[in-house]
């Protein structure tokens, strides 16, 4: 359904990564570890057409992706960037309209249905994304890209700087999402606990390229894997 | 002193705060807003003014020169944005020189055309009395503009969904991009759109402040500063610095001098951004 085919790419002449492939099925969940440094944000980014590609190729929906980011979000790419980067002088409603009404989506339906799912955004509606704490801008960030209604959602370091409670909150909503709607998930994270509760199967990174494919029982019991893999 | 001679004063000095306004939203737009700094903003206002004379020679009436004026200011902004100013977004330096370059260019591409000296259109020959003193009605009039102008971008940007892509593509390009907004296209709109109201200032201005070929520079000088203190809350801000600044100056130079009225103006300004050196509305929670 999503797949990354020997991707190769950086930032101006510096290659990070280089000849990844991956893939995703529909409504699965996948993790993507390594430790800091390794390559997982580029890959991400190189996904969303938000760094230039060297070589390679990403599929979203079994379709050939175009370049321009823009076009990969309208096709079924939703991204929750690290770092969040919400639009700080809208309001919470208006990040989430903003996204919707972009790919052709009704922007109230789509607040009203985000806010059932995410009832922790209900009282802060009309604030300014900008004044909200590192929690809930994530929380936003994660609302904002399912307001583009996606097939395949992209997050990076979701739980980075997030008080232990909201992880369990954006735990139950991604299980949700992706069980009852039938999202994919490709999720990059340091936080194995997390991953282990979304993910069924994980690819490991190490110096741009994958390293190795494992799944879920592998991972949580192989002690020195991990200790090896994520220094855990 | 007599109550009418102060309501003439306050009536005039709103009037001019107004005429100060249209010809700043444009950069409040483009400047306070995308943070392009074009250089050539009150070239673009002299090309609406010559638009609109150009227009009322031709037997275009003067209420439908105004659109026309807009509309050409709109597509040349348009094409500024396309060729020179997209390339150079983020190097404020360069959009400088570039934009300082194409203001000399259309400046001299109006001497050549135009001629140094052009005749004014006639100003609508109404006024007002009160008490023993007359005022001029479309000078007034501006006020009324200048409130349904700024009412017209406010609602434009806050309430449509181009105005919150517009503000999505200048707050975060890059996730802009990632959740399908097309930002150049939009880049390029809200450009063109700050151009436009250039224009239009240019255009509805005309019967008050004939064009000349450098009839931009003074509102130039003027709106930057009056954009500089309004600070990152564009429209708000700039809405109630003209009011303060453009306004208080007009006063202090019905009382002394014009001259004095300047140098209120730019001593205000200092004060200001001294107090504010990220502009009056650094703090606001407010969107626009």
């Amino acid at each position: 359904m999503f797949k990354i085919s020997n991707a190769t790419g950086g930032y101006g002449k510096t290659i990070i990564i280089r000849d990844v492939s991956i893939s995703v099925k529909t409504g699965e969940a996948v993790a993507l570890l390594g430790r800091n440094g390794v390559g997982k944000t580029t890959l991400m980014r190189f996904a969303t057409g938000l760094i230039p590609s060297k070589s390679g190729l990403v599929e979203i929906d079994d379709r050939t992706a175009p370049p321009a980011p823009a076009k990969r979000a309208r096709m079924g790419l939703g991204y929750v960037p690290q770092g969040r980067f919400v639009f700080p002088r809208m309001s919470v409603a208006e990040n989430i309209a903003v996204a919707a009404a972009s790919n052709g989506h009704d922007a109230k339906e789509t607040i009203a249905e985000l806010l059932l799912d995410f009832p922790l955004l209900k009282p802060k509606v009309d604030d300014l994304a900008g004044g909200l704490s590192g929690g809930q801008q994530q929380i936003l960030a994660l609302a904002r890209a399912l307001a583009i209604k996606p097939k395949i959602l992209l997050l990076d370091e979701p739980t980075e700087g997030v008080q232990p409670s909201i992880i369990d909150e954006m735990a139950g909503v991604l299980k949700r999402m992706n069980t009852e709607r039938g999202i994919a998930i490709l999720i990059a994270e340091q936080n194995l606990d997390f991953c282990l509760s979304i993910a069924d199967r994980a690819y490991v990174m190490e110096k741009g390229s994958i390293r190795m494919e494992t799944d879920r029982d592998r991972l949580r019991h192989d002690k020195a894997l991990q200790q090896e893999l994520l220094g855990v | 002193m007599e109550p009418d001679y102060l309501a003439t004063v306050l009536l005039s000095s709103l009037s001019s705060a107004s005429i100060l306004l249209i010809a700043t939203l444009g950069l409040a737009v483009v400047y306070g807003l995308m943070g392009v700094i074009n250089l050539a903003h009150g070239e673009f206002l002299m090309v609406g003014a010559y638009s609109a004379l150009t227009a009322t020679q031709i037997g275009i009436p003067y209420v439908l020169a105004i659109p026309v004026a807009v509309m050409i200011t709109m597509l040349i902004g348009g094409v500024v944005e396309v060729l020179v100013v997209r390339r150079l977004y983020g190097r404020l330096f360069d959009t400088m020189l570039a934009t300082w370059g194409l203001g000399m260019v259309f400046n001299q591409g109006a001497v050549l055309l135009f001629g140094t000296v052009s005749p004014g259109i006639g100003m609508p020959q109404y006024s007002i009395r009160i008490g023993e003193f007359s005022l001029a009605a479309y000078p007034l009039a501006m006020i009324a503009v200048a409130a349904g102008t700024l009412a017209f971008v406010y609602l434009l940007l806050t309430r449509t969904v181009y105005g919150m892509k517009a503000r999505a593509s200048i707050q975060e390009p890059e996730m802009a991009q990632a959740i399908g907004i097309d930002s150049s296209r939009i880049n390029m709109l809200t450009f063109a759109i700050g151009t436009g109201l250039a224009g239009f200032a240019g255009a509805v201005l005309l019967p008050i402040i004939p064009a000349t070929p450098s009839m931009g520079l003074f509102f130039a000088v003027k709106g930057f500063l009056t954009v500089v203190v309004a600070g990152p809350v564009a429209l708000t801000g700039t809405a109630l610095t003209a009011v303060g600044l453009g306004g208080g100056a007009s006063v202090t130079a019905s009382f002394m001098t014009s001259v004095i009225g300047d140098v209120f103006f730019f001593l205000a300004t200092a004060l200001l951004l001294w107090l504010y050196p990220l502009g009056i509305s650094s703090k606001w929670r407010r969107k626009l």
